[in-house]
């Protein structure tokens, strides 16, 4: 019991259930299900980007280039597809954007195992560079007429009902593809062999590799996998918005990672839960959906934002300093 | 080992650099060819320059029309004119495409700023140069020759008001987005419309306003979702960025609120055009990029001409829409270049 109240997890929820109490106090809206609706609808792809960044802190190490690659899938898969001019299932549609976002997340993880080059620096430059090559090459005008499959996707609902008020509330079906990767990566984490890999060569690279790990290989699947998972991310915001954007998503990285700090995984590897990650989402989107609600002006939301983003990466920042002084206390 | 990997980094750094020199090195003779055909264009008396155009963003229809404008421009006159942006609407990638130009040392710099304020010292900067700068939709920025508007921003707003007014039957409530907050046409359009809503139509009340949604249709989208949760009457939204109405108009489909919430802002046909036939949005009001285009190059050019002293209250650019500018305090311009496109007549554009 000591144990379990110890964990950040644990206070993330309880600073989430008092944020929910003091929105849903000051307008009776926010506990309707119209609303807990939405919150779950903008959940869907920044859901799947938690879930990338966690692995990618978990293993030590960390990703901004995952918004580069989601959008870079999507665009050329819906292109590509739009070229063929085949009436292919949906399926393909992601398979294609994965398999694109796959190659992109390689190309990472070869240049930080194999070059040991630091992560920081390897994502934001292949972020750039995916972005540039994007649009110079591939093309940077939005797509608003899709493939038949894509928009009928983007159209069947999950769920869908009219409250009294005579609002249609409903979920895309997408959220099932959120929620199968959720429950896939969360038994990847916890249960299987690689999982143990990625926190242990978070935890420490090079007793990783004496226990028997083979760290090359699970930096490369790190990244790859964040890769075909951004791939499918990007192509559910496809379908979702009903046209594909070369320049959307690019900048979300930040209130990700802030998110995922937030939900108590440690930002110098080793340490951290999907549960956690996924509350630490919830309380970030539930203050971006909530500051109209409570009637916060425009000029405050801004600020309230920003100090969102200062508070995630600041106990980033705490967190380094305060395990480097551990370290190095254990050396004297 | 910490040795080898190092050897490898910087192995891998020459050949990327290699792989870069090349590439440009293949791109010079294409350049030289380039301006050998515009030095021959000097014979016959006028002589070509070399203009850049900075944008907000790269990848939206709308800059994408703007750049055909700029190609145009250059193909009819001989200038070299080409178009520049950041992939992403941030002030200070704007500052440093605009250091690069300065480098570069083009003749004259035609920007549209993301931020007007981040942007004077750059600009001021390239003055400094010699460098020519007109500014479009930063009405009011100092540094800059001129600052051409396609119209006046506040009659603008009045324009999209009058039209929500009209959808809406005069009466009810009403939200209001910009881009961002220190984009000050996005400003100046919300507060045109809702001085203009003042004025004539009382029985309309602005529930919240100038909301931010950063130029990205998914934001607009929840913005419109989460403040009909706070104001169930909300019967009309006003969107300035190019990305609001058509967020706001999904956000209407998929809620069922067609016919309820009625949509009017900025964007373009080819965004726009299924929700104007489905009826998620009632008019869209813009004016033609390509055209604000060649009217920031065609005065770009008459100051470097030195036929600045020209451009005066009344002038035409010989450019529709710009037939009979407006000058304010010498340097700022207005044309009256602003087009409504509703159901009717959105196939007549196609862009």
């Amino acid at each position: 019991m000591r144990k379990w109240t110890k964990t950040s997890e644990f206070y993330v929820a309880i600073i989430i259930l008092v944020l929910f109490v003091a929105i849903g106090s000051q307008n009776g809206a926010f506990f309707s299900s119209a609303n807990m609706f939405d919150l779950i609808r903008s959940s869907i792809v920044p859901g799947i980007f938690v879930i990338c960044t966690m692995m990618v802190i978990i293993s030590g190490g960390i990703d901004v280039s995952f918004p580069a690659i989601a959008t870079f899938s999507m665009f050329s898969a819906t292109k590509i597809i739009l070229m063929l001019d085949l009436d292919l299932p949906v399926f393909v549609a992601f398979l294609l954007a994965g398999i694109i976002g796959l190659g992109l997340g390689l190309i990472n993880g070869l240049l930080i195992a194999y070059f040991k080059l630091p992560t920081l620096i390897v994502t934001l430059g292949t972020s750039s560079m995916f972005s540039g090559f994007l649009l110079t090459f591939v093309g940077s005008r939005q797509i608003s007429n899709l493939p038949p499959a894509l928009e009928q996707f983007g159209k069947t609902p999950f769920i869908k009902f009219t409250t009294d008020a005579g609002i249609t509330v409903g979920l895309p079906m997408s959220v099932l593809i959120t929620a199968a990767v959720i429950v896939i990566v969360a038994i990847m984490m916890k249960y299987t062999m690689i999982g143990r890999g990625i926190y242990a060569l978070g935890g420490d690279p090079v007793s990783a590799e004496r226990i028997g790990f083979n760290t090359k290989f699970l930096q490369c699947f790190v990244y790859g996998f964040v890769g075909f998972l951004a791939g499918i991310a990007g192509m559910i915001q496809t379908t979702m918005m009903r046209s594909s954007n070369p320049v959307d998503l690019l900048g979300t990285e930040l209130l990700i990672i802030a998110a995922v700090v937030l939900g108590g995984v440690r930002i110098t590897g080793g340490h951290g839960t999907v549960i956690g990650a996924l509350l630490g989402l919830l309380l970030i989107v539930t203050i971006q959906n909530s500051l109209i609600l409570v009637g916060i002006p425009s000029y405050w939301q801004r600020f309230v934002i920003g100090a969102l983003i200062l508070v995630g990466t600041g106990v980033a920042a705490y967190q380094i300093k305060r395990s480097s002084s551990k370290r190095s206390s254990i050396l004297t | 080992m910490v040795k080898k990997s190092s050897m490898s980094a910087v192995a891998m750094l020459l050949i990327f650099c290699m792989v870069i020199l090349t590439a440009c090195g293949g791109s010079t003779p294409g350049n030289n060819k380039g301006s050998g055909g515009t030095n021959k264009g000097g014979d016959d008396g006028n002589k070509k320059y070399k203009i850049a155009t900075v944008v907000k963003l790269t990848g939206v229809a709308w800059f994408d029309r703007m750049e055909e404008g700029v190609k145009e421009f250059g193909k009819t006159t001989g200038h070299d004119t080409f178009m520049q942006g950041p992939q992403k609407a941030d002030a200070a990638l704007q500052v440093q495409i605009i250091e690069d130009l300065i480098a570069q040392k083009v003749d004259a710099i035609t920007v549209v700023p993301f931020s007007a304020e981040a942007l004077e010292p750059v600009l001021k900067k390239a003055r400094d140069k010699g460098i020519v700068v007109i500014t479009h939709e930063a009405d009011g920025m100092v540094n800059t020759d001129f600052n051409i508007e396609a119209f006046d921003n506040l009659e603008y707003g009045a324009f999209l008001m009058d039209n929500l007014a009209k959808a809406m039957g005069e009466e009810g409530e009403y939200m209001t987005t910009v881009g961002s907050l220190t984009t000050k046409s996005h400003m100046q359009w919300e507060e045109g419309a809702y001085n203009r809503q003042q004025e004539k139509y009382p029985n309309m009340k602005a529930v919240a306003r100038k909301l931010e949604t950063n130029d990205d249709q998914k934001v607009a989208s929840e913005k419109l979702r989460e403040t009909f949760k706070a104001f169930p009457n909300l019967k009309g939204f006003q969107g300035a960025s190019g990305n609001d109405a058509a967020g706001a108009a999904l956000a209407i489909e998929e809620s069922g609120l067609i016919g309820k919430v009625n949509v009017v802002g900025t964007s373009v046909p080819s965004v726009s055009q299924k929700y104007l036939e489905s009826g998620a949005m009632s008019m869209i009001g813009f004016w033609d990029p390509a055209e604000a285009a060649k009217a920031m190059n065609t005065i770009a050019v008459k100051v470097l001409e030195g036929k600045a002293g020209d451009i005066k209250e009344g002038f035409d650019l010989g450019v529709p829409g710009y037939n009979k500018l407006i000058v304010k305090d010498g340097k700022y311009l207005y044309g009256a270049a602003w087009v409504g496109v509703t159901k009717e007549n959105v196939t007549d554009y196609d862009f």
